[in-house]
């Protein structure tokens, strides 16, 4: 550049200065609105949407399907296109070493590479037209960074077209674009910057609506949310629900229990009831933790970590129980006021309980650690309402209004028998008694037709009929 | 120009405006955020049982007791442990004195010796007598004492404890 | 009495003056695109106020790091709201500053005198993505864990010297307690340390070349 132009430049600039306005208060003023404006934004975003939770990290759960920043989705998915592309897309440095590369240094350098002093639009159809393009790309690839890029063979023909549109999309058009953008003007030298415009948008064009069939087409994708407990009180219920799952079976639902009863594999175990001093004041968390993930082999106790069963408990899940086992049965531990909630609200005089309300709660805490898939109880899986009705061995094992129905009986502690005399149902559950007023929910329950809902034992609630008043 | 000059005067008591706001909905919170730990609610307090009183029947004879509690600080919880002696000055059951067994110098724990009947610290060679009062040495005040003290139905000493 | 004192810095300070080399400069008609400039530097120290906050508190290790988060967002009075911003800070913050970006590409804002603005706003561009991937790992969840995984293994694959720079990144061949502190080190002090310097020479470029105007058919 002469210093011609720049004199010139700056001449420019002055005039334009002499229309102009002050830095203070006119520009700031502008800033402030618009940074107010943000702000406003953000302390909302803050408040109303708040940040997401998300478990612990847990190094051992490979399964989970990592998912970067979204300002980063669109070189994610630029990789896994990239990937799809024959011979090329092997060569994976190619991707993520030469083309980011090739981009940072084209964008840095742009004031040297683009040379003419040009700034109006109209004169500058080039770069603005692979800028746009570019753009355009980041926009959709972040877009569709959630749909798979490879669809199964046995796929419908929508998940298929929307997996193999995406390299159009994403890359082909793109790139066409912008080489036609950057070759077109060298050789037809007149071109005109609506020729190129045209060329741009019709491009984007493309990309957009191939981007609207991709994510019209995508498969569904299963929400995989796992639930979170931030609060102390969330946690120890959290984990109150998991030792209900997985822990009860063999150390009872007080941690009590010293010789495992009932148990495949485990019978007759001799182990330190998890609830005494003995246990609790020697172990820190850090043990307790590990010794739920790996497990001690030589006492009997399972691993139940991630690492060796991919349905296995995460850090998160083993750490709530260890918070659980802390505050519930460690006297050097206070458990927080809101921890203290009743497993289910009590029954007033008359009131029918409901399975929602009431027997899931109790069942989850009580018997699900057995009655379960993949567990030896006479095939009676107690997960569902369903279930708890119908299925099992001795089915049917509720009678709707029987106050003799087989539940009824064994966790009132009388054993089934068979014409032989032979005890087909233990009592129930196998070490521990149910305390009064849950049996009395079982009764009530059942003697009222296992109401599902809430709304079902309401319609089903009888007043008790009130002395009668005189009429006026 | 009188009207370009309240246009600028518009403006810039709008920037002030503004920057108070911004400044007020990030600093006031960012002040209550900073002293949060500070404003941390009443002290924890409990009836921590020491045993039956049954088990302590000589007069005058220090019985060593210990007990554990744990402080939740944000994310960390501390173990700390706390021990002292329960010490019958005469055969009525609520005649007791229960001493803390930190030395009230530089938080040393003192042992009981019986052949001298005192109490002493191994940091600085203090003694203390069987009541706690000071003997010899640097310590500032006689050992500190569980006042308030009860007797279970069940015959369980408990001393009230009270964090911080 | 104010007067006195302010009589009395305006003397070894020189307020008057910067007042009007730095305020009461002219400029070229303005236009609302040309406050995200302003913008980016409203969100940068609002996320530096923010994150001095959240350090009073946070915890750069494997341990605590997750637990000391979760205190911060249920137990300290407005932590919420100071990791809210933050959070969501680095989101606009990254928009801001890639639109401002776009702003200057497409008024061709970045042409002589304006060179070295651009090249500094680049880095500045790339420093702030820097605090984007520094920063999501702090929170020790599952999502930070796995998605610095992939980060770092991206970089990985430059050839021969690949390797090389996954271990220096991690602290090691593996996502570790190395990893989280000297992503803590980059995100609280080298990369603020850039972000500041860089900002300062930026601004400063501005002030020395005045904003440039909105291009017209002339230009």
């Amino acid at each position: 550049m002469n210093e011609e132009t720049k004199k010139q430049i700056n001449a420019r600039y002055e005039r334009e200065l002499n229309k102009g306005e002050f830095f203070w208060p006119d520009s700031i003023f502008k800033d402030a609105v618009v940074s107010l404006g943000i702000f406003i934004l953000l302390i909302l975003l803050a408040t109303f949407v708040g940040v997401a939770g998300e478990p612990k990290a847990d190094p051992s759960d490979t399964s989970y399907l990592p998912r970067p920043e979204w300002y980063f989705l669109f070189l994610f998915k630029f990789l896994a296109l990239y990937g799809q592309i024959p011979v090329v897309g092997k060569i994976e440095w190619l991707a993520t070493v030469l083309v980011p590369s090739i981009a940072i240094g084209l964008l840095l350098f742009i004031p040297f590479v683009d040379k003419k002093q040009d700034r109006f639009y109209a004169k500058r159809a080039l770069p603005l037209g692979i800028m746009f393009t570019m753009v355009v790309d980041i926009v959709i690839l972040t877009l569709i960074s959630d749909v798979p890029t490879v669809a199964a063979d046995d796929a419908t023909l929508f998940v298929k077209l929307s997996a193999s549109l995406q390299p159009y999309a994403g890359l082909v058009i793109p790139g066409v674009v912008m080489a036609l953008l950057f070759f077109l003007p060298r050789v037809y030298k007149d071109i005109s910057w609506k020729s190129m415009t045209w060329l741009t948008g019709i491009g984007s064009f493309l990309m957009i609506g191939l981007t609207i069939a991709i994510l019209t087409f995508a498969p569904k994708l299963e929400s995989t949310e796992t639930e979170l407990a931030s609060t102390l009180a969330e946690q120890i219920f959290a984990g109150q629900d998991l030792y209900s799952l997985h822990c009860v079976e063999c150390h009872g639902d007080d941690g009590k229990v010293t010789v495992i009863e009932g148990v495949e594999g485990l019978e007759g175990k001799a182990i330190s009831p998890i609830n005494s001093r003995d246990v609790l004041y020697t172990v820190n968390d850090a043990s307790m933790a590990e010794i739920i993930a790996y497990g001690r082999p030589d006492s009997g106790m399972n691993p139940f970590g991630r690492m060796y069963n991919p349905e296995g408990l995460s850090k998160g899940e083993i750490d709530y129980i260890v918070t659980f086992m802390r505050y519930m049965w460690d006297d050097r531990f206070e458990i927080p006021a809101e921890a203290l909630k009743p497993l289910f609200p009590p029954l007033f005089e008359g009131e029918v309980p409901s399975y929602d309300v009431h027997i899931a709660p109790i069942v989850k805490r009580y018997c699900v650690s057995c009655h379960r898939e993949g567990k030896e109880s006479n095939n009676y899986w107690m997960d569902s309402y369903d279930n708890i009705i119908n299925m099992g061995d001795n089915a049917p094992n509720i009678v709707a209004g029987d106050p003799n129905s087989y539940l009824l009986q064994v966790i009132q502690g009388h054993e089934i028998k068979d014409a032989k005399g032979e005890v087909i149902i233990g009592v129930m559950p196998p070490k521990s008694t149910l305390k009064p007023n849950v049996i009395d929910v079982f009764i009530r329950w059942i003697m009222a037709g296992m109401p599902r809902t809430a709304m079902d034992a309401a319609a089903l609630y009888v007043q008790p009929t009130p002395a009668v008043t005189p009429t006026p | 120009m009188p009207e370009s000059l309240s246009r600028r005067d518009f403006m810039k008591v709008s920037v002030y405006f503004v920057g108070g706001i911004v400044g007020a909905t990030v600093g006031l919170p960012a002040v209550g955020y900073l002293i949060d730990p500070a404003l941390g609610g009443v002290a924890k307090e409990a009836w921590i049982p020491l045993g039956k009183l049954a088990d302590m029947p000589e007069v005058g004879k220090p019985y060593p007791f210990s007990f554990t509690r744990v402080q939740v600080n944000g994310w960390e919880r501390t173990a700390t442990s706390h021990g002292g002696f329960v010490i019958r000055k005469s055969d009525a059951p609520d005649d007791l004195v229960i001493l803390n067994s930190r030395c009230t110098h530089l938080a040393c724990t003192v042992n009981w010796k019986e052949e001298e009947r005192v109490f002493l610290c191994p940091c600085h060679d203090a003694s203390f007598d069987a009541e706690g009062a000071v003997l010899d040495g640097p310590p500032p005040r006689p050992l500190d004492r569980y006042a308030e003290f009860r007797v279970t139905e069940d015959g369980i000493l408990e001393i009230f404890y009270k964090e911080g | 009495m104010w007067k006195n004192i302010f009589d009395w810095l305006n003397e070894r300070l020189g307020l008057n003056d910067l007042q009007k080399s730095l305020l009461e400069r002219p400029e070229p008609k303005g236009n609302w695109w040309n406050t995200l400039g302003s913008a980016s530097l409203f969100l940068f120290i609002l996320q530096g106020l923010t994150g001095i906050f959240l350090t009073v508190y946070y915890t750069p290790s494997p341990d605590h790091a997750y637990d000391s988060v979760n205190y911060i967002m249920n137990d300290v009075a407005f932590g919420w709201l100071i990791r809210g911003i933050h959070h969501w800070g680095a989101t606009l913050m990254v928009i801001v500053v890639f639109v401002h970006m776009l702003r200057v590409f497409v008024t061709a804002s970045y042409k002589y005198p304006r060179e070295l603005t651009w090249l500094i706003g680049v880095g500045l561009l790339i420093a702030t993505l820097g605090m984007g991937f520094t920063g999501y790992l702090l929170p020790w969840n599952q999502r930070a864990f796995w998605a610095t995984t992939v980060g770092t293994q991206i970089a990985g694959t430059v050839p021969f010297v690949g390797e090389f720079i996954l271990k220096a990144l991690r602290g090691g061949p593996d996502l570790s307690a190395l990893t989280l502190q000297r992503f803590f080190a980059g995100h609280i002090w080298m990369l603020p340390a850039v972000l500041v310097g860089l900002i300062g020479v930026h601004l400063f470029l501005i002030i020395r070349h005045g904003e440039s105007h909105w291009p017209k058919k002339e230009d």
